[in-house]
């Protein structure tokens, strides 16, 4: 092993159904203690990624290793150590939500009964109702109880807020930041940006099935400019000049200009001797970084 | 649509409203389903008219395998009562006229549910519903569709019949008492549809129905002339056909109980409908327990609680079977047989001259298919919980891929067999105290086990599939849908020794009838197992989900 500290380690990874090629040579790297943001579009090979990472499917070309192990030979063994909640989660129509979680909980190794009596109370989940009359977001609670309950060292987490209200979205917010206080590693799939921004310290971006970005969020950062809106009595046209400002557009006092990161100084130092009566910089939102990723501009 | 949609609003807003568009979509949904089942139930009519001279001759020899035939009480339990068999109308509608009456039972059970239920559990008329479509629209769609396909089986046979040159009045009437028995069964289907909030437990309570008056009807026919127990058949929807007499001095009013009753139950389906909310049953979700059990802990747990509602269903209703079929052997007298009798009951109980033990292995011949049907049933819970994606939750648990499979699919050897077993003992058992022939038992019982390498052997097909090309997922199917044909009718329907053979049951032998052969279930067995194991080696090694 070259990573001995990487929970998941995946290179070259190629996956085909078909004519479709969902994973073409995708990498992806999550340290332990990581709260990874795995992005992308739909369709994109997130679901695929984390499937080949269940030993659910076996990737046709690449190399896939989920802590320490392989996940196609040693997959029940490793899965006593993870914990999963799906996109589309489908429950047994006649089992109850407090078996469900019983059985895949125990299924798993066990789990913390006293952390899925608080849980089902955060979520506020009846684990009375039967499989089939939970509406979509409580199956969704189901499954991340089940999930949460255990005491793993992984999550694999796909798309799991899709159908929770925003109230019980920040409950899972909460429970995951617990999570990654207690050192756990989380592997966050997702193509809601602000979910990944506010929980995640790691991003990958795959699209078409190739990783196009990876690190921190404020790696990422770096690679994009910021907004700054500068009102001024006399405003610095001369920052168009600068290397690296782009878009400067002066209305009257008021100045509006991108600047990349590498700039930022320069320009800094300009507006300083400009009089300045206000300034406001916009940090790139996730969903900035995501246009430009599938835009095909930059 | 947008534009029926539009016509329908200005219609008013009835309970009834938009009945002519959900017609039409269950048409558009399941015209194969229904297409496939009446040319199939039509066929064994024309088929068996047009054989009819092979099998009695315009002769002495001829009168005499008729008379044989109609005396014979294995053949009274298995089709019904016969009234005419020495002409081609009369005799059709005995060899198979009861059995496709029964069967179209089957039909309209399956796909009344299939356009009700089981489109409000998957949630697919919540959308419909929303439209301009009243209350008991799409009940009204489902059961016109289900009259239509009735009444085309109906005219289809009765066109055939007639143009083979049968009486008219014979035909119309055989085609009539099909079609009602299809429509009382229609109106089980709707019934059966309000009841539960599961598809699957409407299908089982459907077609319990249908079991429970074929069994009716066999104790009927099957008990001696004059029997105390002859009445019963009358109760049964499945016998009323045979009893209005087709070709044979018909008696029109018998078919008003088919046409009271199923408007009776349709009329009961609307109004259980009005009293129910979408998507719910009659009785309001019960909750469950907020924990699983101690045990409930793993696959095997699981596959376990998934089979239990199936177990119990088939399991009680083939001993239910067993027991009452059990009680008619002790009514039975050995009669010298014609030679052309001897050829019959050779083929249809493998050569028994004793007519108990040809009744006890013709029997076993049907029970060890609906064995394996249910069998077959157990593996499908891994297709469909793989389809579902619930397998994928559970093998990204501690679970194996080996120990998932086989959370499956032991059970679906062990307790079919058992049950077989016990099929083995409970239907000579009654025969075997009145005699005090006890080594009946056990020689029946040795019958039963004998063939249960063919139940291992679809469950082997089944397996592999999975395993090896899950696209493939109707084989088993197939499989034991031609066992069915050759069992039950094949017998009957004059097939050649060599077809009779070619289903998983056809090369063992028919104990206690022949000797025993050891070869084709040391074989049978062996690729029984091998398949599995190629089920297990595969599923090691594909994609799930």
């Amino acid at each position: 092993m070259r990573y001995v500290s990487a929970v998941i380690d995946i290179s070259g990874l190629v996956k085909t159904f078909g004519p479709t090629r969902a994973l073409d040579g995708l990498d992806l790297r999550v340290e332990a203690g990581q709260v990874h943001g795995f992005l992308g579009p739909n369709g994109s090979g997130k679901s695929t990624t984390i499937r080949v990472l269940l030993g659910l499917l076996r990737p046709d070309a690449g190399t896939a290793r989920l802590l320490g192990g392989d996940p196609w030979a040693d997959a029940p063994a490793l899965h006593r150590r993870l914990a999963y909640v799906p996109g589309d989660v489908s429950l047994w129509p006649n089992l109850s939500g407090g078996e469900i979680i019983d059985l895949l909980g125990r299924a798993r190794g066990g789990l913390d009964g006293p952390r899925r009596a608080e849980l089902i109370d955060r979520f506020e989940l009846d684990p009375t109702k039967k499989g089939r009359s939970y509406s979509k977001g409580n199956r969704q609670k189901v499954a991340l109880v089940a999930a949460l309950s255990s005491d793993v060292e992984l999550l694999l987490l796909d798309e799991p807020t899709s159908g929770l209200d925003p109230l019980m979205e920040r409950v899972f917010n909460q429970v995951v930041a617990a999570e990654r206080d207690r050192g756990r590693t989380v592997l966050l799939s997702s193509h809601i940006l602000s979910e990944v921004e506010s929980l995640c310290d790691h991003v990958s971006i795959i699209r078409a099935g190739k990783l196009v970005e990876s690190g921190t969020l404020a790696d990422l950062r770096h690679l994009t400019r910021t907004l700054i809106n500068v009102e001024s009595d006399s405003p610095p046209r001369q920052l168009a000049e600068v290397p690296g400002v782009h878009e400067v557009q002066v209305t009257g006092r008021l100045l509006t200009a991108q600047v990349d990161a590498t700039a930022m100084g320069e320009v800094l130092g300009i507006l300083a001797g400009s009089g300045v009566r206000s300034f406001t910089a916009t940090p790139p939102t996730l969903e900035e970084l995501f246009l430009r990723h599938y835009d095909g501009t930059s | 649509m947008t534009a029926v949609l539009g016509a329908d609003l200005g219609r008013g807003s009835g309970p009834l409203t938009g009945v002519g568009l959900a017609f039409r979509r269950a048409l558009r949904a399941d015209r194969w389903f229904w297409l496939i089942w009446v040319l199939v139930l039509w066929s064994f009519i024309p088929a068996t008219a047009t054989a009819y001279r092979s099998t009695i001759s315009d002769d002495a020899a001829g009168r005499e395998v008729a008379a044989g035939l109609a005396a014979n009480p294995t053949m009274r339990a298995m089709l019904g009562p016969p009234y005419d068999l020495l002409h081609v109308g009369g005799f059709t509608m005995w060899r198979v006229g009861g059995f496709v009456a029964m069967i179209s039972g089957v039909m309209a059970v399956l796909g009344v549910i299939r356009a009700t239920r089981a489109e409000e559990e998957a949630g697919r008329t919540e959308l419909l519903r929303s439209a301009a479509i009243g209350r008991h629209a799409l009940l009204a769609g489902a059961v016109g569709l289900g009259l239509a396909a009735s009444g085309v089986l109906g005219l289809l046979i009765a066109a055939s019949a007639v143009g083979l040159g049968t009486p008219v009045a014979g035909s119309l009437c055989m085609a009539l008492g099909i079609a009602l028995t299809a429509a009382v069964f229609v109106g089980v289907g709707a019934v059966t549809a309000q009841l539960s909030a599961s598809a699957r437990t409407a299908r089982g309570v459907g077609l319990s129905v249908v079991g429970a008056a074929y069994l009716l009807r066999a104790v009927a026919d099957g008990s001696g002339s004059g029997s105390s127990v002859r009445w019963l058949g009358w109760l049964s929807p499945v016998e009323w056909a045979p009893l209005a007499r087709p070709y044979a001095a018909e008696r029109w009013w018998v078919l008003l109980l088919p046409l009271v009753v199923a408007a009776g139950l349709i009329a009961l389906a609307f109004s259980l409908e009005a009293r129910r909310d979408h998507g719910a049953g009659l009785r309001a979700a019960r909750p469950g327990p907020a924990r699983g059990g101690e045990a409930f802990d793993s696959a095997d747990a699981l596959a376990w609680r998934l089979a239990r509602p199936g177990m119990i269903g088939w399991g009680v209703g083939l001993i239910a079977f067993a027991v009452v079929m059990g009680s008619l052997a002790d009514v039975f007298e050995t009669v010298a047989d014609s030679p052309e009798l001897a050829e019959r009951f050779r083929r249809m109980g493998a050569g028994a001259a004793d007519l108990r033990l040809a009744f006890f292995v013709a029997m076993l011949g049907i029970l060890v298919v609906l064995v394996a049907i249910w069998a077959l049933q157990l593996v499908e819970h891994i297709r469909k919980e793989e389809e579902s994606g619930r397998a994928e939750a559970v093998l990204a648990t501690a679970t194996s891929r080996p120990r998932y499979l086989g959370a499956h699919v032991i059970p679906a050897v062990v307790v079919p067999t058992l049950v077989l077993a016990a099929i083995g003992v409970l239907l000579p058992l009654q025969s075997g105290i009145a005699t005090k022939d006890v080594g009946l038992i056990g020689r029946v019982l040795g019958g039963a086990l004998a063939l249960a390498p063919g139940v291992w052997l679809v469950l082997g097909v089944a397996v592999a599939v999975h395993g090896l090309a899950p696209q493939l997922a109707l084989l088993p199917w197939v499989v034991v849908g031609w066992s069915l044909v050759v069992n039950w009718i094949g017998g009957v329907l004059g097939f050649s020794e060599s077809l009779l053979k070619t289903t998983p049951f056809g090369l063992l032998p028919r104990l206690p009838a022949e000797p025993m052969a050891w070869t084709p279930v040391i074989v049978e067995s062996v690729v029984a197992g091998l398949l599995i194991a190629a089920g297990f080696w595969g599923y090691q090694r594909r994609d799930v989900g």
